[in-house]
């Protein structure tokens, strides 16, 4: 069963062509990374996706129902959604914001506390929003999108303005959400956080899907076919995939030189500098 | 269409917390006290200064304070977080305009009270004023909708506060310049010729006139404000 389900979904802003007939499906139960400079496209598939933007073709199903429906109330419960854009009340404190939310989903007090400790914001409860960091309001706002630990969390750049503790705090969090059977659509500039938080992710450049698949598989794909192999001497050797490279290679071993030995492959940063020819910034 | 108590009360409740500890608008509250404190003991017609007063505070309190509240929520995007929630399109207009209402109630009854205005048919005066009350709302709500930032908001509702509450006494010229007429259908001036009429012991026809004009404007302003909020639930 899919949560996510895309089919040559297009957009255009006037003459201005923001998706190119993008499509892909998401597993429920994955974590999914969406790659891509500013202005690839990501946020429109985001909105699209939930309902806050039409497409001008194809067709977007979330939890196999139209993207369009995603604005029912009965929608509303299943998804979580946090992006650049998404606002705090600034002169409530911590708990009175998730109050609201709690409310709003009608759930038990206890999930405040529960939600809290997931974002490491127990302690700062009383605090309101208008005295928080970047980074403490930006761990808020992920606590509102995942207080009723939704089936499917959209999050656009969701440790952008946090530390690395909290960032690994974060990742450890959501890990346990998808071990629960959240399913998450992630848009990151951070190659670290899309290796190693994501199943599978798609590269997007200038509305275009140009990669998709698991990291390790994007890798494969455009490995360079070499081999790199460090001597005790201290030189580096740098050898294609041969038979002649296979006696060097024996050749050394058998006289205990090599210190260590590693196919080279393209990391992901480099995989879409290859692809598109642009910097993930 | 879905309407949850739960989730009316959880709006209202934030917005109370809100207007509370926003001093900048929470302080229109004083307005129509100071105003009726001001003209309580003015000789002359006491219907028209009685009009004149509530017009104006239903402008400066009511249309005033809703418009900052929802601009105040687009400016801060948390409008977009609270559609994105179970909460409804009835359940935010009706949480959001509900705590706006029941300050204007208390306020504009406080304010009756202390300028001293009395009136035989007390139902009638509570029905026009809470349809007014309601179609204020309405245009508070229409001036933030349409409004990208709180300042756009106070300052979209001025033109609301001078033609509604100057139209009444702009028909004094009316004999020169009969286009003027029009300003005669606005809801303020209905609700200066109900009180006039309340005080002069009118038949039923001619109080019934004003409130049914003053409803149609606030059942209008109403659906305009929910066509506009539908459509900010998209991107264009």
């Amino acid at each position: 069963m899919n949560a996510i389900s895309v089919q040559n979904i297009q957009k255009a802003f006037g003459g201005n062509v923001a998706l190119k007939d993008v499509s892909f499906e998401i597993p429920k139960g994955e974590i999914f990374g969406f790659l891509g400079p500013s202005g690839s496209g990501k946020t429109t598939l985001l909105k699209i996706l939930t309902a806050q933007l039409e497409a001008t073709g194809g067709h977007a199903a979330v939890m196999e129902m139209p993207s369009g429906m995603m604005q029912k109330t009965a929608q509303k419960r299943r998804f979580g959604i946090l992006t650049d854009n998404s606002g705090l009340y600034e002169r409530l404190s911590i708990e009175e914001n998730l109050d609201v939310f709690r409310r709003l989903y009608d759930l038990p007090k206890s999930s405040i506390d529960q939600v809290l400790h997931f974002v490491n914001l127990n302690a700062d409860r009383k605090k309101r929003v208008n005295v928080l960091s970047k980074g403490m309001r930006q761990r808020v706002t992920l606590a509102c999108a995942i207080i009723h630990e939704p089936e499917l969390l959209f999050l656009d750049e969701p440790t952008s303005a946090l530390d690395p503790v909290n960032t690994a705090h974060i990742h450890k969090g959501l890990r346990y959400l998808n071990e629960r059977g959240t399913t998450i659509f992630l848009t990151t500039h951070d190659m670290t956080e899309a290796e190693t938080l994501c199943e599978r992710v798609a590269i997007l450049h200038k509305g275009e899907i140009r990669a998709i698949g698991a990291p390790d598989e994007l890798k494969k794909v455009h490995r360079d076919g070499t081999l790199t192999v460090e001597l005790t001497s201290g030189e580096k050797e740098r050898l294609s995939m041969n038979e002649d490279s296979a006696t060097a290679i024996a050749g050394w071993m058998s006289r205990g030189q090599i210190d260590r030995m590693y196919t080279n492959e393209l990391s992901l940063g480099d995989i879409f500098i290859k692809l598109t020819g642009s910097e993930l910034v | 269409m879905n309407v949850s108590l739960k989730r009316i009360q959880a709006i209202f409740i934030k917005d109370y917390k809100e207007f509370s500890r926003n001093y900048a608008v929470s302080i229109m509250i004083l307005f129509p006290i100071a105003f009726a404190l001001l003209y309580r003991s003015e000789a002359g017609d006491q219907a028209a200064i009685y009009a004149f007063i509530m017009n104006f505070s239903l402008a400066m309190l009511t249309s005033f304070v809703q418009a900052c509240l929802i601009a105040e929520e687009k400016e801060r995007n948390t409008l977009r977080s609270l559609m994105m929630t179970p909460a409804s399109m009835l359940d935010v207009l009706i949480g959001k305009s509900a705590l706006v209402f029941l300050i204007s109630a208390a306020v504009l009854a406080f304010s009756t009270y202390l300028f001293g205005y009395e009136t035989s048919n007390v139902m009638l005066l509570t029905a026009a004023l809470g349809i007014s009350i309601l179609l204020y709302t309405a245009i508070g709500t229409i001036c933030g909708l349409y409004s990208k930032t709180l300042l756009e908001a106070s300052l979209s509702v001025f033109p609301v506060l001078i033609i509604f509450t100057a139209g009444p006494f702009a028909l004094v010229f009316e004999e020169q310049y009969p286009f003027l007429e029009v300003l005669r259908y606005l809801p303020s001036s209905q609700l200066s010729e109900l009180l006039v009429a309340m005080e002069i012991g009118a038949a039923a026809g001619e109080l019934a006139t004003p409130l049914i004009i003053i409803t149609v404007w606030a059942v209008v302003l109403t659906v305009i404000s929910f066509i506009l909020y539908k459509k900010r639930l998209m991107d264009q």
